[in-house]
């Protein structure tokens, strides 16, 4: 097909939309942002201006406290999932393509569970009336229910468990394309089931536990609801403080100077964790 | 042996993942303002207030409007981006795919912040089509590599053959393109609808407390104490999720388009 001058005419047309849509709502927002974050603070809103104080306030013990605690926990909850997610997707990919349908309908209805929902649902099954101690009594490893509902445990749980069904769906793929040959051939050889797993299917899959890693680590960087409800203010996550700041205190220049920070810290982390991923 | 360790691990592992939905379902029966689980009681008064109380139900309508028109819009910039994509492999199409998911890989907050100070510098704040606009450009990633995919399935040789039969270029999209991607744009609308479903943050930093999805009413109303009509309206939502993706497992190729490989038998 010999692309004419009417062709291009009529492509353009049809990219000119998305163009359109794509520089209004997402890069002209990044400028404002980026320029809001120089902006001047007044007693009521905030004006022009070119000041460096709102960068120079993200410097603050309180903050880099919070971005440490969010890099902490972003790390720990993407590892935790990507461990517990590997096996079952692993496992679930040998199964009838019936059986992994049913499998993936739940796990998408998980995914999409509004992290409000999700923050509700840990919030009860942690909780002394209604959590899971209830369980443990009746079990007889307890003596009475226990509250567990707040907390740096609590956070960790919630976020792990959101973790979950994305880790599943970001390995579904590969697990499904691995090519089963290769651990019958180790299995033949008389390689035992569990040393199959780490000395072939885990270095055959490393690069995607590694990418689904960093998204998982990436989400989490992102979280909002759950460190507020489930956790104690020394849990909150620089998400919750832009939050506030924006939406609550109005402090928009301040709250554009910590997202373009927060951003390049995401940045930042994503890169080194690629580096490590092609070093090791 | 190790087939029964495997199943048991599956077993465990789903089971964990369904169990704070078990027991929110169980919380929404509870017959006082209580929340207990096991429920004390059943009563499913906090259903109907949920389509009582406007309170309640006015947030409902609008987490569905929203929802409905941001799948709409996401699907109306995804398809021709994808389509010159595939078609021409132009270097623009292929540029403007790329920014597409450059949102979705951002942390929300990110894209929440940038449309709060997009509306507020133009003046037009708390309005519906901010929150669907923030919506789509978030989630437009979906659509973008779903109907990619759709399109990619799409065999050469069959749109030769409608070419050489004299088939014009219209044509050859609406007779042998659109029915086959029909699938794949059906799904990603799916997608994108119970992802703004259930959205939080763009909603809340957008909506300005005037555009009240579900998610931003459970989130305010929790400071306000707990309600069991919480538990109600997310096992509600939870409801819908599942049947919107229970529908596309039943119809469509839910392995498939999540990228499964299909071996040749």
């Amino acid at each position: 097909m010999k692309p004419d001058r009417k062709d291009a005419g009529l492509r353009a047309a049809l990219l000119s939309y998305p163009t359109a849509l794509l520089v209004f709502a997402f890069v002209i927002p990044m400028g404002i942002m980026f320029v809001s974050s120089f902006y001047h603070r007044t007693e009521t809103y905030y004006e022009r201006g070119f000041e460096l104080t709102h960068y120079l306030r993200t410097f603050d013990w309180l903050y880099i406290k919070a971005m440490w605690t969010t890099v902490k926990l972003s790390t720990i909850a993407a590892t935790i999932a990507v461990l517990l997610a590997f096996p079952f997707t692993y496992f679930m990919s040998g199964y009838s393509r019936r059986v992994q349908t049913v499998i993936l309908v739940v796990v998408l209805g998980v995914l999409s569970l509004s992290e409000v929902i999700v923050a509700f649902s840990w919030s009860n099954a942690l909780s002394r009336p209604a959590g899971i101690s209830n369980f443990f009594v009746w079990l007889g490893f307890m003596e009475r229910p226990a509250s567990w509902a707040r907390g740096l445990p609590a956070v960790l749980i919630a976020l792990s468990y959101f973790n979950l069904s994305i880790a599943i769906l970001m390995l579904y793929p590969h697990c499904t394309r691995l090519d089963p040959s290769y651990v019958e051939a180790a299995r033949t050889m008389g390689t035992s089931p569990a040393r199959s797993m780490f000395k072939v299917v885990i270095p055959i899959l490393r690069k995607p536990l590694i990418a689904t890693w960093i998204v998982l680590f990436v989400f989490t960087m992102g979280a909002v609801v759950t460190p507020q409800w489930l956790g104690r203010p020394d849990q909150w996550m620089l998400a919750v403080h832009i939050s506030k700041q924006a939406v609550e205190l109005g402090n928009i220049p301040f709250a554009s100077a910590l997202s373009i920070v927060f951003l390049l810290v995401t940045i930042a982390m994503v890169l080194v964790a690629n580096r490590f991923a092609d070093k090791s | 042996m190790s087939k029964l360790l495997k199943a048991a691990y599956c077993s465990v592992f789903l089971l964990i993942l369904m169990m704070p939905l078990f027991i929110v379902f169980g919380v929404s029966m509870n017959a006082k303002k209580v929340l207990f689980f096991p429920p004390r009681g059943v009563s499913s008064k906090w259903y109907s207030e949920l389509f009582l109380n406007p309170q309640w139900y006015e947030p409902l309508i609008t987490s569905l409007a929203v929802a409905v028109l941001t799948g709409l819009l996401a699907l109306s910039v995804a398809l021709p981006v994808a389509y010159l994509l595939w078609r021409y492999g132009v270097f623009y199409a292929r540029a403007l795919f790329a920014l597409g998911l450059l949102p979705f890989a951002f942390p929300p907050v990110i894209t929440a912040m940038g449309m709060l100070l997009l509306w507020v510098s133009t003046g037009h704040t708390g309005q519906i089509e901010n929150v669907v606009i923030g919506h789509a450009v978030f989630l437009l990633a979906l659509p973008l590599t779903m109907i990619s995919l759709g399109f990619e399935s799409i065999s050469k040789e069959v749109l030769e053959a409608a070419e050489t039969m004299g088939a014009n270029r219209a044509q050859v999209f609406r007779t042998v393109v659109l029915p086959i991607i029909t699938p794949f744009l059906v799904s990603s609308f799916a997608f994108v609808f119970v992802l703004s479903m259930n959205e939080f943050v763009i909603s809340f930093f957008v909506g300005q407390s005037r555009i009240v999805t579900l998610p931003v009413q459970i989130f305010s109303s929790l400071r306000g104490g707990y309600s069991p009509t919480i538990a109600s309206a997310s096992v509600l939502f939870i409801m819908l999720s599942f049947i919107a993706f229970g529908l596309i497992g039943i119809f469509g190729n839910l392995p498939k388009l999540l990228g499964a490989y299909e071996r040749q038998s």
